[in-house]
């Protein structure tokens, strides 16, 4: 059953003439869990921009093949439409468009379909009492205010409200306490099925006490340099990075 | 064309008669700065369309027809000092002004709901020479909407002059929604005195040539002025907007906090001035300019001075210009958001703040439909 969603072939990327991916290979079927980690300045977080098309990113060589297409040189917002999805590590903050408005607007324009403004904001506010998120964040102007766990938790909402393909989710789980983690781990199994794919990239393992991983790679300047199941993490845990370096 | 004959039968004759003298003195202006040359002033014309609004505990009249309390008035209307866009364009409306108000608030009387004058111009008339006088007595509080729209091209210069007295608080919000054709200058001044505070917003978004000009004089101890403002350029507009704060009191505090965006061939100057006059110690002010520039091919001046004649004084300044912050807009896209829909929807968030401060919901909306129908307008 299980269909290849994204196939990474030989990711190369600079940043103002710095190499950072160098050599990046990664398959995704639907309905798995991959789990990224690896030490500080190894590239995840370079890894997930160069997914989702950051500006300032270079793709040098190599492909990117999501839904059996080559992205390379898809706009942002194409890449979304056809199902892609980043949580951010730093969110920013849009003073002055609100959550509901924001999330309406962006769920209209991916489906292509009209949202009623009260059948959206009924299935607007389930997600958020999932995520046990107060439901006056929807009327807040976005991110800002927010505290660092707020954004996070937003990220999220995001992700259950837009349904993507594949969902990318940077160091979401940093910053945040126990009870944070295990609400935005929830979040993310319970959006988990047969049909998406979602790749969690952190530095932590707390989030591993909460979900179920089918693949946990370890990324180590630029490359990934072993692959593995849940062991993997662990022994990563106990013994950190050095290893691999 | 613009002569004694006009005067006949207007209110405060030996003040214009005064004024009209100074005008024919004058040279219309050239103004390098937004390509103002061989400007010509329209002939004159009457300019019916002012419908005085009424309120039981308000002093209002038409400044065309004023027969009592000339002489009070007179004094207001008298401000020593240059103020305005130019000298030209103030005399004139000071000398002919075919329309305007005065509304007087007397002391104690605070007043909560916005009193709102419409100023529509079109075929019918073509011409507005505005001149307003807003007084506020002591411990007084009022707000004033102004809303200048026209359907055609047609002329605007208007002078406002507002007298804040000791304590008391005055709200001016002046919108400017006028004729892409049209050609509009409007100058204002306020008068501030012991603990009081004049809050103005300007909003402007029409006209071909818009040149506003809003001068402060905080004259006491703890006056306060507040200056929140926008403006939205696209075609070939000629924006040129002038902030000044004058202190004088001790403890005097000023904001100057203006977001504008530039589109098509729009071109713009900002100048925006903080003078802490000898005395003013303790004083601070703030001003702060932001513009987004939407094409490449906009241009965009901006010129803050602080000017200190007093040492111990608290003066900031920024003024910066960018293309939208890429990040940002990496993050709406990555949500499926096109770039274009992006950038309409930073522009519109930042201009919400100065848009939430008009109290009619009506307006409000003209003024996001208008904002909005013209970013969509991908090339012009």
């Amino acid at each position: 059953m299980n269909k290849k969603i994204l196939d990474i072939k030989n990711l190369r990327s600079k940043v103002d003439e710095t190499e950072i991916l160098k050599g990046l290979d990664l398959e995704m079927n639907k309905g798995e869990i991959h789990i990224m980690m690896g030490p500080n300045g190894a590239g995840k977080s370079t890894f997930a921009n160069v997914l989702m098309g950051h500006p300032k990113h270079e793709i040098i060589d190599g492909e990117i093949i999501f839904n059996d297409k080559i992205i390379n040189d898809l706009s942002v917002d194409k890449r979304a439409k056809e199902g892609m999805f980043l949580s951010f590590q730093y969110p920013e903050e849009i003073p002055g468009v609100t959550v509901e408005n924001f999330l309406r607007n962006a769920k209209m324009t991916l489906t292509g379909e009209n949202q009623g403004v009260f059948a959206f904001r009924k299935v607007l506010k389930e997600k958020m009492k999932l995520l046990e998120m107060d439901e006056s964040y929807a009327s807040r102007y976005l991110n800002q205010g927010f505290s660092g766990g707020e954004k996070k938790k937003n990220e999220i909402l995001q992700m259950v409200v837009l349904e993507p393909k594949l969902a990318i989710l940077d160091e979401t789980d940093s910053g945040l306490d126990i009870d944070a983690i295990r609400i935005v781990s929830n979040g993310v199994k319970a959006f988990s099925n047969d049909d998406n794919a979602i790749l969690v990239i952190t530095h932590y393992n707390k989030i591993l006490d909460y979900l179920e991983p089918d693949f946990v790679h370890i990324l180590v300047d630029g490359k990934i340099v072993k692959t593995g199941g849940i062991k993997l993490a662990r022994e990563i845990e106990e013994k950190g990075f050095e290893e691999f370096k | 064309m613009y002569n004694e004959n006009l005067l006949n039968n207007l209110s405060f004759k030996e003040y214009r008669l005064d004024k009209l003298k100074k005008y024919n003195k004058l040279q219309i202006p050239k103004w390098k700065r937004i390509n103002l040359q061989d400007f010509d002033i329209p002939d004159y014309r009457e300019y019916n369309n002012l419908q005085l609004p009424g309120h039981e505990d308000l002093d209002i009249r038409d400044m065309g027809t004023v027969k009592e309390d000339i002489n009070e008035f007179t004094r207001y209307l008298r401000v020593n000092e240059e103020f305005g866009v130019d000298k030209k364009f103030v005399t004139l409306t000071e000398a002919l002004s075919n329309s305007g108000v005065i509304i007087k608030i007397e002391k104690n009387k605070r007043i909560s709901e916005p009193i709102r004058l419409d100023f529509k111009m079109d075929n019918d008339n073509p011409l507005l020479l505005d001149h307003n006088l807003i007084i506020a007595k002591r411990n007084s509080e009022l707000t004033v909407v102004m809303d200048y729209t026209s359907n055609t091209k047609v002329f605007h210069s208007g002078v406002t002059k507002v007298y804040a007295e000791d304590n008391s608080n005055v709200t001016i919000i002046k919108l400017q929604r006028m004729d892409e054709d049209s050609d509009d200058f409007d100058s204002n001044i306020a008068i501030v005195g012991r603990d009081a505070k004049v809050n103005w917003v300007s909003i402007e978004l029409g006209g071909k040539i818009t040149a506003s000009s809003f001068i402060t004089n905080l004259k006491e101890d703890n006056s306060k002025a507040d200056l929140k403002s926008i403006y939205f350029g696209d075609k070939d507009m000629e924006i040129d907007v002038q902030y000044k704060m004058n202190h004088f009191g001790r403890r005097s505090e000023s904001n100057i906090n203006t977001k504008g965006a530039l589109k098509d061939r729009a071109k713009k100057v900002f100048r925006g001035d903080l003078d802490f006059k000898k005395g003013a110690s303790r004083s601070k002010g703030e001003e702060e300019e932001y513009v987004l520039l939407l094409d490449k091919t906009v241009k965009s001046d901006a010129i803050p001075a602080l000017i200190c004649g007093e040492d111990d004084v608290e003066g900031e300044h920024a003024a910066s210009a960018g293309q939208i912050n890429e990040l940002k807009l990496f993050y709406l896209m990555s949500r499926g958001i096109s770039e274009s829909q992006a950038k309409k929807m930073i522009v519109e968030a930042s201009f919400k703040p100065v848009i939430d401060k008009i109290p009619y919901e009506d307006l409000k909306e003209k003024v996001e439909e208008n904002i909005h129908r013209r970013l969509i307008d991908e090339k012009s």
